[in-house]
């Protein structure tokens, strides 16, 4: 077997979308309309993750990512280009496909609302056709990585957003698939939830080599578990390397942060190869008085800004 | 890599899944107590209330169209028993415009069986449950009043009527909730659908033959209890579509589902 996980060729992802007209004669309009644009979500996307690979699907909303998800995941199919998962092409082999994958969309919860947690565990086991052996070491596993015993008899319902989340991302390595899609896992959540999660992600992909694609809007969550992220922007892939090859694009690139009079913090990105720093804080104690100075590293979230707003890098 | 081998997943897997949801989700509802008791009670007044609406109407029009008082109930009581599986069984098909909108619908295509099968598992409606006792209550009664032979053929026939009757109804509602995969305004497809199955109720030949043949070529509202129960009421003059009935619920059932399958495959998805 090859060391693929995903192989994406030349994937485009285009919608049809009804020009609305306005106003009633143009809602009347519209009824019988056949006036439709095309809009392209995902366009020449090509991509391969390997096997046990966290990578970091990152991009501002609306730029793809998960149209690209859903592809991955044989709800959506490409309409040109190719995917491999697993070695199975998703849309064609949907329900082969999700025997090795497991999904978490971030504010969805996808196991029974009624049910505490054991029970969807144990439907799970059945649906996956999951040897009881399995499952049973599998539990242990989670015992040795979280506290289970608070949400394991709990139902779904009356969980909090955490142990949801928690829940959800259980329930998808509980089969054991190669590859783990996580959309937005640490949306909503409290700090120490949110290392708790990242911790759980890290261990599961040590111990049964997971592959796992993650998107994110959290740079926590990329620092922490990415070692390679991917960009993605107005359905284009515009950056797919090493987070500190990134970083280095960026080298130059300081965050210069002062503390004021008043004791209130200002924050500036400079770039010292156009820009001197001296000149800045010349600049500002002119108009203010400066307590104090701090000069960082850029940071990723920075990095991210810079090429959301900036384009390429 | 040993995932390579294809897992089957017949019948009786998902027979012991359903199995297994339904206990839980039952399970789960005893204990909302409250509103386990109400909506028996609920269930109780809606029966009786149709009822009594019947008896009204019977009590000012002694027979419709030739069909006399217990005709008319037996007709009745034949569609509450075959709309009882729709009721029981399928009532998450009310849900799917909801979920297919806010986007949770999606959640249905991660696993590994079948997305149909997977979203109608997992509501199972109880109230179908007191319109079961009730209309086998109503059918026994006017079975015996009409008089019908007790044998293994008539009973056969009324199981394999039944089944078609319901096979029927369950295929209007997945065809009219899969409509929601490409109309926004979906649900006034379902609720009109939901209305026209009470004209079920009445015999087909009161309509003229414009809605006849709408009724039964276009919303074949008449083969969930006319034309099946003319096998039992009229058994020397059954018109060949009573016959054929079984046969054309079966495909029409069948492409129900596929309509229903074929929305899921076309649908966009949109929105994160």
């Amino acid at each position: 077997m090859t060391n693929e996980a995903v192989v994406m060729k030349n994937v485009s992802k285009t919608f049809k979308v009804l020009n609305r007209h306005e106003g009633l004669k143009g809602s009347i309009k519209d009824l019988f309309s056949r006036d439709y644009n095309t809009v392209e979500a995902v366009s020449d996307v090509s991509l391969t993750v390997s096997k046990g690979e966290i990578i970091g699907y990152l991009g501002p909303n609306g730029a793809g990512k998960s149209t690209t998800i859903k592809m991955m995941t044989g709800v959506l199919e490409p309409t040109t280009g190719e995917i491999m998962v697993n070695g199975l092409v998703p849309f064609k082999d949907r329900t082969r496909n999700s025997e090795n994958i497991g999904v978490v969309f971030g504010q969805r919860s996808q196991l029974w609302w009624n049910l505490p947690l054991v029970e969807s565990f144990k439907l799970l086991r059945d649906i996956y056709l999951v040897p009881q052996k399995d499952y049973e070491e599998m539990l242990e596993l989670y015992d040795s990585l979280v506290d289970l015993e608070p949400i394991l008899h709990k139902p779904v319902r009356q969980m909090s957003l955490g142990q949801r989340t928690l829940s959800d991302i259980l329930a998808a390595f509980l089969h054991n698939p190669g590859i783990v899609f996580l959309d937005e896992p640490t949306i909503g959540l409290d700090v120490s939830m949110k290392a708790k999660i990242r911790e759980l992600i890290l261990g599961l992909n040590k111990v049964k080599n997971t592959t796992v694609i993650l998107t994110t809007h959290d740079m926590g969550d990329v620092d922490a578990l990415c070692k390679r992220i991917v960009i993605i922007d107005k359905g284009r892939k515009i950056y797919d390397n090493d987070i500190d090859h990134l970083k280095s694009y960026f080298g130059s690139y300081r965050t210069l942060r002062m503390r004021l009079g008043d004791d209130s913090w200002i924050e500036q990105v400079i770039d010292e190869k156009t820009t001197d720093v001296m000149n800045v804080i010349q600049e500002t104690q002119k108009k203010h008085k400066i307590k104090d100075i701090e000069l960082q590293e850029i940071s990723t979230e920075e990095v991210i800004r810079k090429i959301y707003e900036g384009g390429e890098a | 890599m040993e995932e390579m081998i294809v897992k089957k997943r017949g019948f009786a897997f998902y027979l012991s899944i359903y199995k297994k949801i339904l206990i839980q989700d039952l399970k789960s509802k005893m204990s909302y107590r409250a509103d386990f008791i109400i909506s028996t009670f609920g269930m109780i007044m809606t029966n009786l209330s149709g009822f009594v609406t019947f008896m009204i109407l019977f009590h000012n029009f002694p027979s419709i169209n030739g069909w006399d008082y217990h005709h008319m109930l037996f007709l009745y009581g034949f569609s509450l028993i075959a709309l009882t599986p729709v009721q029981c069984f399928f009532d998450n098909n009310w849900n799917l415009r909801f979920m297919v909108r806010s986007g949770d619908f999606i959640k249905y295509c991660f696993r590994p069986i079948n997305v149909f099968f997977y979203f109608i598992s997992e509501v199972f409606d109880v109230k179908g449950i007191g319109q079961f006792v009730f209309g086998i209550a109503t059918f026994v009664y006017a079975w015996a009043h009409i008089g019908i032979p007790v044998t293994v053929l008539t009973i056969a026939q009324a199981v394999v009527f039944l089944i078609t009757a319901s096979l029927f109804m369950i295929a209007l509602m997945n065809f009219s909730a899969a409509t929601c995969f490409w109309i926004i305004n979906s649900g006034y497809v379902m609720v009109i659908m939901f209305r026209f199955k009470d004209f079920a109720k009445y015999p087909a030949s009161i309509f003229n033959s414009i809605f006849r043949f709408i009724f039964t070529f276009i919303i074949p509202i008449a083969f969930i209890a006319y034309y099946p129960s003319l096998v039992f009421v009229t058994p020397d003059d059954v018109p060949l579509i009573s016959w054929l009935s079984p046969f054309i619920g079966v495909v029409f059932f069948w492409l129900s589902y596929k309509f229903w399958m074929y929305g899921v495959r076309k649908y966009d998805f949109t929105g994160s």
